[in-house]
């Protein structure tokens, strides 16, 4: 018969840092991706390695709240909860409602798609451009990542194996005056893993360029984004000047490195992610969201 | 039943099972003494298998293979190039070597890793561009057809010509994605095996078991499970594991239940045959056509299987709904060292149509006319001669379908508004594009009456119930409910006096398989007949039994190696027109509107036929755009549905439809076929509208994202 | 052990945590109106309740719904709810090959539980995860608008 599987569902979160920190354990939280990620054939349960650790029920990880202008978010939020809750700015509502579907959205997670680290994650472009940062929790404590740092390769975190990504948080984001764009691009209107992601954000201060960001997925191991290029764009007037333009995308240009595979070529998702930055820069005003 | 119109919508026969879940489709059938199968596959495209060694297998546990098969080693279908299971030379990827059964099915699946098989691997071919290279190659044509005017005389008009028009357009996989994956179970019984499971054709299957099993014919019974949708991927494909679940019970003298993973599904079932389609036109000045010559390349994948009645249907829609002067065609079926491909709803029809419709709207372009004018300058007439020097001899009323559809979708202004939206908006282009489209019912030629010779039975019993006595499946397209409607109105009985059960070829007479639109009007048409003849000796609580056998419309015989006579007994007819909007950034494209509409003869039941016309149109319409499958080394790329992508419900808009009445004298009631005709002109029409709304032509479908963006 | 409710009894399994909810419904609860469809979350047709949110029973390992309520097809069977859905889906014509149809009555059901009057978006949105290859989902559209008015009142009561 099938070798037994050891998997633990503590009430309290201090239970499970303590368990974690006894013994390497597959995390589990809404399971969306783990699951099919390690389906077996028909009739047969995954094989997860294991012992594997359960934690989408844990009220610690559930919380969503504001501290002065940032806004911390639980890692175990559903996509449903977060539709749901005020406090979570539009643009990533819209990002959200593009994930998968209401089955998938009612179980899925935030820290799932970031601990997931796929190339195609839906919520990561977006995440980039809003600077986020991870609250890591472990028996010695807490510490804090930029998602970029933690985010390290195709389904390569850097988590310590005694840790729980517990918040993520998007600084200064309920801050006014930012605009932000996120376009997915999938094969399909729903149900689609992404071919290119988009994301922008630019603020505008006296019809100068203050802050400009953008983070492209699917078309690299990791999230695309280049701190060096955005800064070229500082202190520039709106609307961009076409040179200002063409010089930021032919930088894109240069490194964003895609690959051919069953969803798309490596071609279009070069030509639409530069399309999708060039529509953005070479909006005529911007307004606020 | 006395409807005034039998197009008054009845509830569906199947309807409670259905929404409750409660009715059982296979898989969620367990018998006694059941154990589990699974196929051990070729990992290659093309070899020799060398040596195969098998692991030590658990108590309960074994493998069945060729020797273990009592009759010849092939899958009957028309050629015997198909092995059961493959124990000499492997032709795709994929193909069954060997079953593994036993009780367990994760015990199954490590021993599926631990069989190691040795193989002499040769070269493949993989595409159908290089079995065209090598096509003179023995064994890679395995079907070909040529007919038409005189290549002489078209050579002479093309020297007159003001211009020759050569195009090539190409067509990709299409994958069925019935909801219910495949799945067969084989009943081990002393002195028979019964085979029940998800399928269109009982009596295809109940052959194939004769030949497998070498045994007689009370010997093997079939019996149809509840069909989650088939769509032709359960047609012929079937067979195969019909024969694998038949002789692996008779083998181990277990039941033997075989249920498709989907992933496995998507990989080694039948697929819509990729073609090449090329045109070569001559023209005037006025860009009058003066003749055209078509070559057709279908894809056949590693074994002929149905191929060869794909590729004639193809042929029979080359010229589409047009009279063509001096027309000439000729078609290949070659193989490829991949999946086999086979049947699916239009068979052969909707590579020629998307081809057709494509080149004639390019061609228009040449003559200044809007597309639909131009085509409806060539549009069939009744009494017109077919490509095949058939006739049309029953009244065509493309006319007016093509006049209210204008209307009703407000054609003109559209255009005019259209081309304002697209000069105003930079991201965004709408466009609009049309589809006119024909397909025949029934078999081919002279397949009903020499192939298949369908008979049906009523048996009446003592409470004056009737239960049709007939081999076809329902599987989804609601027959439960439309044939049962035919007879209870003939015989003017309550709907719910009328029963159809389940088939079993114990039970049941070969009235032919459930494919070619043919099961309305030719199996209808036969109940009709039965269902008067047993009113007209009706007697109250006497057991009584009718039969029915096929009788041949008066046509011009048909004859295959020529290709000339009557290829169909009677055509349905169909006008699409879609509106898309492209992204000129990410080449997405969303349907906005779609209208439609059908003459088949007369609806059996409004509400039926509008499933049909939805369903039908939603794949129609993603096989033009949206769906897309790859193969790359012989390997299906795609293998699971969202990779693949069929239409969710945030895809598909809600479609305009109308039914045109034209009864058929031998059809029931006037009824036609109805279930492949709604898919086909979903193709070319998105493509007219994507064409339209980027000012382009493309030479291909699916048009995706990747195709549009590159032509931009 | 792993103790839930199931269509409001209480069960218990000693499956392995990772055994997929789908599995445990069919085999050791032989309830077949969950069916299996992909098995990877992307058609919907094996859609549950798990605590009254429709979710993909084939990618739930059961370790995660100790102590939760699970609710099936053939939980609501009875309901007054159901009623109106089978007959809206009978009228508007939404059923055709069947094997979608349990799982988009649950879907259809936690849409109008959440959204009582749902727009012809959010219904498309409601069934997005609901794979149907036959009807092309116009009718089924059709049919959960027809519940919406057939049921006024009735959706957002236990």
């Amino acid at each position: 018969m099938a070798e037994k599987i050891t998997a633990y569902r503590f009430d309290r979160l201090d239970q499970t840092l303590s368990q974690l920190n006894k013994e390497n354990c597959s995390i589990i939280a809404g399971g969306t991706d783990v699951m099919v990620l390690h389906k077996s054939r028909r009739g047969v349960p995954p094989k997860i390695p294991n012992p594997v650790i359960f934690i989408d029920h844990l009220s610690e990880l559930k919380r969503v709240y504001q501290n002065q202008k940032d806004l911390h978010i639980g890692a175990c939020c559903t996509y449903s909860e977060l539709l749901e809750d005020p406090l979570i700015p539009l643009p990533l509502k819209n990002a959200i409602k593009t994930i998968a579907a209401p089955a998938i959205r009612n179980r899925g997670t935030l820290g799932g798609n970031i601990c997931n680290a796929s190339p195609a994650g839906d919520t990561l472009p977006l995440l980039y451009v809003y600077n986020a940062k991870l609250l890591l929790r472990s028996v010695n404590g807490d510490r804090v990542v930029a998602i970029s740092d933690f985010i390290q390769g195709v389904r390569r975190v850097g988590r310590q194996h005694n840790e729980i990504l517990v918040e993520i948080i998007l600084p200064s984001v309920l801050e006014e005056g930012s605009h932000v764009v996120f376009e997915k691009v999938g094969n399909r209107n729903a149900d689609a893993i992404a071919k290119v992601g988009f994301a922008g954000l630019i603020r505008v201060n006296d019809s100068r360029v203050e802050d400009v960001r953008f983070a492209f997925g699917a078309v690299g191991p990791t999230m695309v984004r280049s701190v060096d290029i955005e800064k070229k764009l500082l202190g520039k007037p709106i609307p961009l000047a076409d040179s200002d333009v063409a010089e930021v995308v032919a930088a894109f240009d240069k490194i964003i490195r895609p690959i051919d595979d069953q969803r798309s070529t490596a071609i279009y998702r070069k030509k639409v992610a530069l399309n999708l930055l060039r529509y953005f820069l070479s909006s005529k005003q911007y307004q606020p969201n | 039943m006395n409807l005034k119109d039998i197009s008054t919508s009845v509830p569906k026969k199947d309807h409670s099972g259905k929404v409750s879940g409660q009715l059982a489709y296979i898989s969620d059938v367990k018998v006694e003494n059941m154990v589990y199968g699974v196929l051990v596959r070729s990992p290659i495209a093309y070899g020799k298998i060398k040596s195969i060694q098998l692991p030590n297998f658990p108590e309960g546990y074994e493998a069945v293979g060729a020797e273990q098969i009592p009759g010849p080693n092939v899958v009957k279908i028309i050629q015997e190039d198909q092995p059961i299971f493959a124990n000499e030379w492997v032709n795709y990827i994929g193909e069954p070597i060997l079953m593994l059964v036993g009780k367990e099915l994760d015990i199954l699946y490590r021993l599926l890793n631990e069989v190691k098989i040795e193989f002499d691997e040769l070269q493949a071919i993989y595409t159908l561009d290089d079995a065209i290279q090598q096509k003179s190659a023995p064994g890679v044509t395995m079907a070909s057809y040529e007919f038409g005017e005189n290549l002489d005389v078209i050579s002479t008009i093309e020297q007159g010509a003001h211009k020759i028009i050569e195009e090539e357009y190409s067509t990709g996989y299409q994958e069925h994605v019935y909801l219910e994956p495949q799945g067969m179970l084989g009943i081990y019984k002393d002195d028979e095996i019964v085979v029940q499971g998800s399928m269109q054709c009982l009596y295809y299957i109940k052959n194939a078991l004769i030949s497998a099993l070498a045994c007689g014919d009370d010997e093997v019974r079939v019996v149809q499970s509840p069909t989650g949708g088939g769509f032709g991927g359960k047609e012929e494909f079937p067979s195969m594991m019909a024969c694998h679940v038949a002789v692996a019970a008779n083998a181990v003298k277990k039941s033997v239940m075989l249920v498709f993973d989907r992933s496995e599904d998507m990989v080694v079932t039948t697929k819509r045959h990729p073609a090449k389609i090329k045109y070569r036109t001559a023209i005037d000045e006025e860009g009058n056509i003066l003749s055209m010559c078509v070559d057709v390349f279908l894809d056949g994948g590693a074994n002929a299987g149905l191929s060869s009645v794909v590729l004639q249907r193809a042929l029979l829609n080359s010229a589409g709904v047009y009279k063509i002067p001096h027309f000439h065609a000729k078609g290949y079926v070659l193989k490829t060292n991949t999946v086999p491909n086979g049947a699916f709803r239009g068979f052969g029809a909707p590579q020629s149509f998307a081809g057709i419709e494509s080149h004639i709207g390019h061609i228009s372009k040449l003559s200044k006319l809007d597309p639909l004018d131009y085509k409806r300058k060539y549009l069939v007439k009744q009494g017109d001669p077919t490509i095949t020097k058939g006739q049309f001899r029953d009244p065509i009323l493309m006319e007016d379908m093509i006049e209210d559809l204008l209307n009703a979708s407000d054609f003109k202004s559209k255009k005019g508004e259209f081309q304002r939206f697209n000069q105003q908006n930079l991201r965004y282009k709408k466009g609009i594009g049309t589809s006119l489209f024909l397909h025949g019912c029934g078999f081919t030629g002279s397949g009903e009456r020499d192939h298949i010779k369908a008979t049906v039975k009523l048996v009446k019993s003592r409470d004056d119930k009737v239960l049709l006595k007939i081999s076809n499946s329902d599987m989804g397209q609601g027959i439960y409910t439309t044939l049962s409607k035919i007879v209870a109105q003939a015989l003017d009985l309550p709907f719910d006096r009328v029963l159809y059960p389940d088939p079993d070829t114990k039970e049941v007479p070969d009235s032919g398989p459930t494919v070619a639109s043919r099961t309305t009007m030719i199996v209808g048409k036969l109940l009709e007949r039965a269902a008067k003849k047993l009113k007209a000796q009706w007697q109250p609580g006497v057991e009584q039994e009718v039969v029915e056998n096929y009788v041949h419309r008066e046509m011009i015989p048909w004859d295959e190696k020529t290709f000339t006579g009557d290829a169909y007994p009677a055509y349905s007819w169909g006008v699409n027109i879609v509106e898309v909007e492209v992204d000129t950034l990410t080449g997405n494209v969303k349907l906005e509107k779609v209208y439609a509409n059908y003459e088949v003869g007369k609806v059996i039941d409004d509400r039926i036929m509008k499933g049909q016309i939805d369903g039908g149109l939603a794949q129609g319409l993603a096989y033009g755009y949206l769906e897309k499958m790859t193969s790359k080394e012989g390997r299906i790329q795609q293998k699971s549905i969202s990779d693949y992508g069929p239409p969710t419900s945030m895809d598909v808009v809600s479609i305009e439809s109308k039914v045109f009445d034209n009864p058929y004298a031998d059809g029931p009631y006037g009824a036609k076929g109805a279930g492949e005709l709604t898919l086909i002109g979903g193709a070319p029409a998105v493509q007219a509208a994507i064409e339209d709304a980027l000012q382009t032509s493309f030479q291909q479908i699916p048009i995706t994202p990747e195709v549009i963006i590159e032509s931009l | 052990m792993i103790k839930f409710t199931l269509n409001g009894r209480l069960v218990e399994t000693d499956a392995p945590p990772t055994a997929r909810l789908l599995d445990l419904i069919r085999d050791e609860f032989t309830l077949i109106g969950t069916k299996e469809g992909c098995g990877e979350g992307e058609c919907g047709a094996c859609s549950v309740f798990v605590n009254n949110h429709l979710q993909n029973s084939c990618l739930i390992p059961i370790g995660s719904i100790d102590g939760t309520d699970v609710i099936t097809i053939e939980g609501i069977m009875e309901s007054e709810q159901f009623k109106i859905l089978d007959e809206s889906y009978s009228s508007a014509g939404g059923v055709q090959c069947g094997y979608c149809i349990p799982g988009m009555v649950m879907a259809s059901a936690a849409l109008l539980s959440k959204n009582p009057h749902p727009s012809e978006a959010e219904i498309r949105e409601g069934i997005s995860g609901n794979l149907c290859r036959c009807t092309g989902y116009n009718m089924i559209v059709d049919a959960i608008n027809l519940a919406a008015k057939k049921g006024d009142g009735l959706w957002q009561k236990k």
